[in-house]
């Protein structure tokens, strides 16, 4: 369990990209319903209106490679300072479909193709 | 009618009243006189005075009320001012020092203080924050006496949690035989700082001119004696209005300001502290609100280079260049956990970045740091620390704390590290290298990060400003705002290498302080010339002062505002969701209260209002450059420029 937890952090600090593969074991969710919970339970908040992340608030989500599984535990038990969202908040199945709607989000551009990006400062 | 054609016409009423005097005195010792034989011999048998002659010669004159004077006590607290070659005086109207600022503006010819209107007094103090950490001087600000102090108390809380120095006045009414009825006592009071002493670091009510010069000239070298913070003196009204004749005004003398060395550490303590630093595998240098001068920052560079050491920057000011490879914040914390010694340098809150404070239900905190690790403090916290207020952080304990000015003290800390260093000067180069390699990472890490959203509606604050650097890369750029709300993108990707480039956040993050910095801060930098002041400016903080707008218009200071518009004090919006989840009672009634909507506010037409330059609002990205274009240009021009960009909630 403890290693469990900390490679959820990391997954998640890392911007829940490489630190696990992706299951098949994901409930399917519903993704309209998703987008509607993602903005209703207030994710975007802090995580961005895409599940883009932002720094200092929250990680990516969108096109997360985190487990359904890793992901409902860090939603019910936080092991950072994310707030907790208990079943009596947002059931599992309202956990599924946000996860469904995360995973069908576009994947982000690459940085190299974003000259304006990788222009700014000097190097 | 001009003073010359008053006198012309004989209707000048002091002087027409004065003349009068003059001849019914005239006219009584005249007439005294011409009723008194000439001296006789002595022993000559003279007839006794008559009762009118006794009186005439032992009572006084009728009174003759003085309506007008040539010069008063408000003209002699300007002379004082003067002396002290401030370049501004902030102020919103108010009665208790009308004297003072028609003597300011007429009598001083309103220069060196020239006077500036704001609209609120938090913009008097606020602006005078931003413009003391740009200029690196203070400016004065006048307050109106009771209501005046309290509109600008938060503002002064800001400043003195930030160590910045202001000069600040505020009035009274006088003695109370003198006060009209009403409103000039609801604007008195026995202690015009009592509402704001708990942050300043000195004030006084002068109870002559006299004691006005001496408390006027020993605040401004209170204020800035680190550790600076604002000082408070309250102008007498009756001392204001009294007139000041020739001999009276003979007596007053000004002291002549000398601003004292700063304190410097004790060279036993920095031999010590050089003898850890050059003996750690690992040390770490933190710095907080170490630089106020671009010497500063070229020291610490020069002893992180010795020492190969990595810098954490907690940006309180501009300390370290973003681009040098010893700029190692972005993985800050991970190099705190790692050291064996840390240099802390002017912290504000040495205990947050040495530990950790969980926000849930139980308030649990571990340290970040190693049990061994050695801490190493030269800070003039304990300069200066008050009992009410509770801005000293918790405590937090070093193993060399070192009682003096950071910034002072480096030239010191750097001869003893390299005489502790000698001729090993190499030995420190491989970790140097790893520096380097590390750094080279942190430009790739943001892009990945940046590109997320890129083409999101609302706008991602990586793209903002990415297209704001696109149009400014090639001007003498200057951040007036700490956007700590906005991914701290300029830190994270722009080239940060002058002192005047950032200059830190609020102090006291008390809301509404961007908006008023920016404004004070944009007009140091105008007074310099060929800069481009920058503002990205939430919308919670620019609602707090909009009418920053007007006074920028009104005295020609150009800046550019972005409004990080998210429709929301979103930092208020998280908290609440928090409590929500915590309460498990789901999240949908967090926007009560926190959220800025229905309607939605539209901020270029409030700033086109205020006579700036208004654009937007702008939701679409693809739209963005155009408009920060259009800005620049008119910044440039002269103007005062807002932007209203949609923006994601951080």
């Amino acid at each position: 369990m403890k290693f469990f937890t900390a490679a959820l952090v990391a997954g998640l600090s890392l911007g829940a990209g490489t630190a696990f593969a992706q299951q098949d074991t994901a409930p399917k969710g519903n993704i309209e319903n998703g987008k509607k919970l993602f903005t209703a339970n207030g994710c975007y908040q802090c995580h961005g209106t895409l599940g883009n992340g932002a720094p200092l608030t929250g990680p990516r989500l969108s096109n997360t490679q985190l487990p359904f599984d890793a992901f409902m535990m860090q939603l019910r038990s936080p092991a950072n300072e994310m707030p907790p969202y208990e079943a009596k908040i947002v059931p599992d199945s309202a956990v599924a479909d946000i996860y469904a709607y995360m995973q069908s989000l576009p994947a982000s551009p690459n940085a190299k193709d974003l000259p304006l990006l990788t222009g700014m400062g000097v190097k | 009618m001009d003073k010359k054609t008053s006198d012309q016409a004989g209707l000048h009423r002091r002087g027409f009243l004065k003349g009068v005097a003059i001849a019914s005195g005239s006219g009584l010792a005249v007439s005294a006189q011409a009723q008194t034989p000439p001296a006789a011999p002595a022993q000559t048998k003279a007839p006794l005075p008559t009762a009118a002659q006794t009186a005439a010669e032992h009572e006084a004159p009728a009174h003759v009320e003085a309506l007008t004077t040539e010069k008063t006590g408000s003209d002699f607290m300007v002379d004082v001012c003067k002396t002290l070659n401030i370049d501004y005086m902030a102020s919103c109207p108010g009665s208790t020092f009308r004297a003072l600022q028609e003597s300011f503006i007429n009598y001083g010819q309103n220069k060196k203080p020239e006077w500036l209107t704001c609209l609120h007094e938090e913009v008097s103090v606020g602006m005078a924050h931003g413009y003391a950490k740009v200029a690196g001087k203070p400016m004065a600000v006048m307050m109106h006496g009771t209501v005046g102090v309290q509109h600008a108390a938060m503002a002064i809380y800001n400043a003195y949690c930030d160590r910045v120095p202001i000069i600040m006045f505020t009035a009274s009414a006088g003695p109370v035989e003198d006060r009209r009825p009403g409103v000039e006592w609801f604007h008195s009071v026995q202690d015009g700082a009592a509402t704001v002493r708990d942050f300043v670091k000195w004030d006084d009510y002068p109870w002559s001119l006299q004691s006005f010069a001496e408390s006027t000239v020993r605040g401004y070298g209170l204020a800035t004696a680190q550790p600076q913070s604002p000082i408070l003196i309250t102008a007498d009204g009756k001392l204001q209005e009294m007139e000041l004749d020739k001999h009276e005004e003979s007596k007053l003398k000004i002291p002549k300001l000398t601003i004292g060395t700063q304190t410097v550490g004790d060279p036993a303590a920095l031999k010590e502290a050089a003898k850890m630093l050059v003996a750690a595998e690992n040390p770490v240098i933190l710095v907080d609100r170490y630089a106020r001068s671009q010497a500063g920052v070229d020291a610490l560079v020069k002893l992180a280079e010795l020492l190969q050491a990595p810098v954490v920057d907690s940006r309180s000011r501009m300390n370290m260049p973003t681009q040098h490879y010893l700029y190692q914040s972005p993985r800050g914390a991970a190099l705190i956990a790692q050291a064996d010694c840390i240099l802390s340098l002017e912290p504000v809150d040495l205990f947050g970045q040495l530990n950790r404070v969980r926000d849930q239900i139980e308030r649990t905190w571990r340290h970040t740091t190693k049990a061994t690790t050695k801490i190493i403090n030269i800070t003039t916290h304990d300069l200066l620390v008050k009992a009410n207020y509770q801005d000293f952080q918790r405590y937090s304990s070093a193993d060399l704390q070192i009682t003096a000015d950071a910034e002072a003290t480096m030239p010191y800390l750097i001869e003893a590290v390299q005489r502790e260093i000698g001729e090993r000067k190499s030995m420190f180069d491989p970790r140097g290298q790893k520096m380097r390699d590390a750094w080279k990472g942190f430009a790739a890490r943001s892009h990945a990060e940046g590109a997320l959203g890129w083409d999101s509606s609302p706008i991602s604050s990586a793209r903002m400003y990415a297209e704001l650097w696109n149009q400014v890369k090639t001007e003498d750029w200057a951040f007036l705002t700490p956007n700590n709300y906005s991914g701290n993108w300029q830190h994270r990707l722009w080239p940060i290498e002058k002192h005047y480039q950032y200059i830190g956040g609020s102090g006291g993050s008390g809301v509404g302080y961007e908006p008023v910095a920016a404004l004070g801060g944009a007009l140091a930098h105008r007074d310099v010339g060929g800069r481009l002041p920058i503002a990205i400016i939430g919308d919670g903080n620019f609602n707090m002062a909009p009418h920053v707008m007007w006074t920028a218009a009104h005295h020609k200071i150009p800046f550019l505002a972005i409004i990080q518009n998210n429709r929301a004090y979103h930092q208020e919006v998280m908290h609440i969701q928090r409590m929500a989840n915590r309460h498990n009672r789901g999240v949908e009634n967090a926007v009560i209260g926190t959220t800025i909507t229905d309607p939605n506010i539209d901020y270029a037409a409030l700033a086109k209002g205020y006579g700036a330059v208004g654009i937007g609002p702008i939701s679409d990205p693809k739209e963005l450059g155009a408009a920060i274009k259009k800005g620049v240009e008119a910044v440039k021009a002269g103007n005062p420029v807002l932007i209203d960009v949609i923006m994601q909630p951080r």
